[in-house]
């Protein structure tokens, strides 16, 4: 409590700092209710890809697209947008993501008794489990998908082999049964195992899947055959998750496969063949070599925007001693990158009518990474098909959504440039007729450089050794690229360690080792993998032993 | 730019043989062993349609075949590796004592640079099987090294038999008894784990014929792990057993009697020798290693002589590798019962090729040079159980996979555009001897020994 009143004046002052930009984030959405007209004047309309109409207006009413054209009249209510040099889209949609899901914490299982039968939360068996349930209009996500330009996601939550299903709902900041579009459009397959109890890999969840399946098959024919006539038959089984797949077998939601790599591809298709169910292949980044058969089979097929990066050149390293196989292996890998890159600009050639997947890639990279797509041979009008009637079409929701139409619901986005220009930027979204004005770009680094390093800070940490815990405290800074790592242990001697050889190269993981005065100078070498507020690892004390370590960031940094 | 490069990749693609055509070849003037018709001196083979056409003296030359001048080399079947654990993704789901429903058929990985250094050694098919962690394992995929797809069903043999995993001993009671305290935790309970299983089998298969024939009116719930275990005792799988004790042997046979299963291979079976003349009389297949042992206490009791005694003792007994080391010179495992046993050149050979054939149920495709038979071929610069011999060219249904001519540095078909490093320390994984237990220690460990291995490499090789 002292300390609190202690701090109480500086928490004054910081609040009073803060205020005028409070208030000034309020200000940018202040004209609210004034009218629910808008009038988008004199605009270049993009009203699908490929249709560019210059001088056109549009008409936004109660959540609508009211009207469209060169001649429309400007409403007496209206708010106008003088729209001379901008350019209307219809808003983006997203048709496989977790925005709106809010990422459960990474809590500690307990130890399943028999990691056979492990419940089904923590199997990853969640068929039954709804998105719909889960949305939350307030989780970040939403907030930067919308910014990007999306008013629509087709969300699903997160989780392991049966995440659950999907529902659609609109980008809006209205409560979340406001915002449903759909509820329960589609079931989700991901070959992501549950560690250490079954099905723990991929053999095990192939496995669990048919066995699913086999079982919702013959629930659905016996519950047919009980509704006819019960009399004498035992009940049908109820269980949640076979049931929950019921929809799946008789074709009535399709099934999105989360399927990366070239093998995870192959994977679908043979469960695709064997079982027999719609399949929507999802998050596609290695899929080239299916193209043929996916444009045979007229398979749904969603790209991955996570698209490789090309390795930043270490300009500190000298650039003459390169070997002869180093040069091989990098041309190697240049040459797969652009597999990688191209793999849109060939399923456009093969005419595959394939839409964006938004799961693994950040969302600020979204449009960066479409321009580089655009770079390797996509076509623009393509690229803009893919971000909404593409999409529209495969959620079955084209007549309301996709294109600027009389009629179609107002989402639509506004940029200062061409969509697809490097300079271009986003001004405006309309999600239902309500308008979002994009805040300036200028704060956006501060804010993208804190995202971008979650490793700094105080973490305390433990390691289970077959004596006491070892516990202690790692502090990690960052300037430029070089992290600087200290060890505080608490546990022998309240020695503070500097961390040596620190690489963080490695997204979200660090490794480096100290120089302990422990037992004869040991080195004990650090492995540590962050995700969000916890991590995991390994350290490895030469002759003492390696051991689990983990650790949790402390809130606030010790003085 | 960007159709340069890809007129490159186009390139790349042809280079690799995966596209290429079985193209029909004539092997000329070789010294042939055929492993199950003798030698021939100064033969030729005939290769059509990826299959032996003929074996003889001066063969005609049909037009448009490709020659190989084989002056002086040594032609033999294509090497077969009855287990290992080579071009799959996951080796154990070893968090239950059963799990016969799990394939790793369903997760090969063609992509597996393993699977080229195997045709380097003139193997041309291989037994990629589960991991010994559970008493009843998971199904294994036999498959044919056709390196440069990427399509894993391209690896599959077709035709050949399912087959499935089970261990008795060490690995099972470690992974379920003493980490997670349900059983077997002893010798005894492994039994107990294959008696209950089949049983429970049997009451699911009578469940289902009750409900055919209208006694039971609504299904049984299905599982696929009875159905894999019914499978079993019908014979439409065939058992390979991951195993070292005599007594454990004798066991598993007294347990298959009990259950009506007769057709099982033993694979590692160390103790083999103790129990040969029951194995026979079983009609049991062993397959062993060379001379490889005491890397745990239940593999103590070993000898090099192993393989040799099975042999003479009736026993259709194979030499394999359960390493993607090993298996790159399996003829070298193979000669050394001729140290240990003095087998002859057609017995030692056959160590490799015609009795894995047959302990995986493919002995009528593969496995001899016999006219009908897939081309599958080894050509050697040496006698194949010399020290000295060095394979020259590996043929897989009349496809060249490998020839030590051209043979490229980095030959991989798959490379991850952010990679920082090249194969070496991709396969880094395999450097556990014990690769049965692969997988097994993540689940134990939770951060696995494996991980730390590549970690520690990774930063060798930054200095």
């Amino acid at each position: 409590m002292r300390g609190l009143t202690r701090f109480f004046p500086v928490l004054m002052w910081s609040v009073s700092i803060l205020c005028p930009v409070l208030l000034k984030a309020q200000n940018s959405d202040a004209p609210k209710n004034v009218s629910n007209t808008y009038f988008l004047k004199n605009c270049t309309l993009v009203s699908q890809p490929g249709v560019i109409n210059r001088g056109h207006s549009v008409i936004i009413r109660d959540g609508l697209i009211a009207e469209t054209g060169p001649g429309v009249r400007q409403p007496f209510d209206a708010q106008v947008i003088s729209c001379d040099s901008l350019y209307v889209y219809a808003g983006f949609i997203d048709p496989y993501s977790n925005t709106g899901i809010t990422k459960p914490e990474n809590k500690e299982r307990p130890k399943a008794k028999d990691p056979g039968n492990p419940p089904s939360d923590v199997a990853g068996i969640m068929p039954d489990l709804n998105a719909a349930t889960l949305f939350n209009p307030s989780d970040k996500s939403v907030e930067e998908m919308r910014s990007a330009g999306f008013g629509i996601s087709h969300t699903l939550p997160h989780g392991l082999m049966l995440p659950g299903q999907s529902s659609i709902f609109l980008l809006g900041d209205g409560p979340a049964d406001r915002m449903l579009v759909r509820t329960a459009s589609a079931q989700n397959f991901q070959f992501e195992v549950s560690r250490g109890v079954y099905p723990s890999t991929i053999i095990g969840v192939m496995a669990k899947f048919r066995d699913l399946f086999k079982n919702a098959s013959q629930g659905l024919a016996y519950e047919e055959k009980y509704k006819i006539n019960p009399a004498g038959l035992p009940r049908p089984d109820q269980s949640r998750e076979t049931k929950a797949l019921y929809p799946v077998v008789s074709k009535s939601v399709p099934l999105y496969f989360l399927a990366q790599h070239t093998k995870d591809v192959h994977r679908a298709f043979a469960m695709k063949e064997e079982l027999g169910f719609d399949m929507v292949l999802a998050e596609v980044r290695q899929g080239w070599h299916y193209a043929d058969k996916i444009k045979a089979q007229n398979i749904t097929t969603l790209l991955s925007l996570n698209i490789p990066e090309p390795e930043k050149k270490d300009s500190t390293a000298k650039t003459t001693d390169v070997s002869k196989e180093k040069e091989s292996f990098e041309k190697k890998r240049e040459e797969s990158r652009q597999n990688y890159l191209t793999q849109a600009s060939l399923f456009e050639k093969k005419g595959i009518r394939f839409a964006f997947s938004y799961k693994n890639v950040k969302t600020g990279d979204i449009h960066k990474n479409i321009r580089t797509l655009i770079k390797n041979g996509l076509s623009e009008s393509y690229a803009l098909a893919a971000l909404t009637t593409h999409p529209a079409t495969i959620l079955g929701i084209s007549s309301m959504a996709g294109t600027v139409e009389k009629g179609k619901i107002a989402n639509l986005v506004i940029t200062d440039k061409p969509i697809f220009d490097e300079k271009s930027r986003i001004k405006h979204v309309f999600v239902e007729g309500k308008k979002y004005d994009m805040a300036s770009q200028s704060k956006k680094p501060e804010v993208t450089k804190e995202k971008a390093d979650p490793i700094s800070g105080t973490w305390s940490y433990t390691v289970e050794t077959p004596e006491t815990p070892q516990k202690g405290k790692i502090i990690i800074s960052k300037s430029g690229e070089i992290y600087k790592v200290t060890v505080k242990d608490e546990t022998n001697s309240a020695t503070d360690y500097e961390g040596v050889d620190v690489s963080g190269k490695e997204k979200n993981k660090l490794s480096f080792y100290i120089n302990t005065s422990l037992d004869g100078n040991v080195k004990v070498d650090f492995s540590l993998s962050f995700e969000d507020k916890l991590f995991t690892g390994s350290v490895n004390a030469g002759h003492l032993g390696s051991y689990e370590i983990k650790g949790e960031k402390v809130a606030k940094p010790e003085n | 730019m960007i159709r340069n490069s890809k007129a490159k990749n186009l390139l790349l693609l042809i280079c690799l043989p995966a596209l290429a055509a079985a193209q029909d070849l004539l092997i000329k003037n070789a010294s042939v062993l055929t492993v199950t018709k003798g030698n021939c001196q100064n033969c030729d083979i005939l290769v059509t349609g990826g299959k032996i056409a003929e074996v003889g003296k001066g063969l005609r030359q049909p037009a448009n075949v490709r020659v190989i001048d084989a002056t002086g080399l040594y032609v033999m079947p294509g090497i077969i590796d009855a287990h290992s654990h080579i071009g799959i993704d996951v080796v154990n789901e070893g968090t239950n004592p059963v799990t016969a429903e799990v394939n790793v058929g369903d997760a090969l990985n063609p992509l597996d640079v393993s699977i080229y250094r195997a045709l380097a050694g003139g193997v041309t098919t291989s037994h990629a099987m589960h991991g010994s962690a559970n008493a009843i394992g998971g199904q294994c995929q036999t498959i044919k090294h056709r390196y440069g797809t990427t399509n894993p069903d391209d690896l599959k043999m077709a035709g050949a038999p399912r087959t499935i995993k089970f261990a008795l001993g060490e690995n099972p009671i470690r992974t379920h008894g003493e980490s997670n305290k349900i059983w077997p935790a002893t010798r005894m309970g492994v039994e107990q784990v294959f008696r209950n299983a089949f049983s429970e089998a049997r009451i699911y298969m009578k469940e289902w014929e009750d409900h055919k024939k209208g006694i039971r009116k609504s299904p049984p719930a299905y599982s696929l792990r009875m159905e894999t275990l019914a499978d079993i005792l019908n014979g439409k799988i065939l058992i390979h057993c991951h195993s070292y004790r005599a007594d454990e042997i004798l066991m598993l046979m007294n347990v298959l009697r009990d259950f009506g299963i007769n057709k099982v291979c033993f694979q590692h079976v160390n103790e083999g020798f103790k129990v040969a003349p029951e194995l026979a009389a079983f009609g049991a297949t062993a397959s062993v290693f060379a001379d490889w042992w005491a890397y745990k206490f239940e593999v103590y009791y070993s000898t090099a002589y192993n393989a040799a005694i099975l042999t003479r003792n009736g026993v259709v007994t194979s030499i394999n590798s359960d390493s993607g080391e090993l298996i790159r010179h399996l003829y070298h495992e193979a000669a050394k019962t001729q140290r240990y046993g003095d087998l002859t050149d057609e017995e030692a050979l056959a160590l490799i090729t015609i009795n894995p054939a047959i302990q995986l149920g493919i002995d009528k495709m593969v496995g001899s040079v016999e006219k009908g038979k897939d081309a599958d071929l080894a050509i050697f610069k040496g006698h194949p159980l010399s020290v000295y011999a060095i394979p020259q060219m590996t043929i897989v249904d009349g496809i060249v996979r490998f020839d030590i001519k051209s043979d490229p540095d980095d030959v991989r078909v798959d490379v991850n555009p952010t990679e920082k490093y090249s194969t070496y320390f991709e396969s880094l994984e395999d450097l556990d001897h014990n690769a049965c237990m692969r997988g097994v220690s993540e689940l134990l460990m939770q951060e696995s020994h494996a991980q730390y291995l590549r970690y520690r490499y990774s930063k060798q090789h930054q200095h």
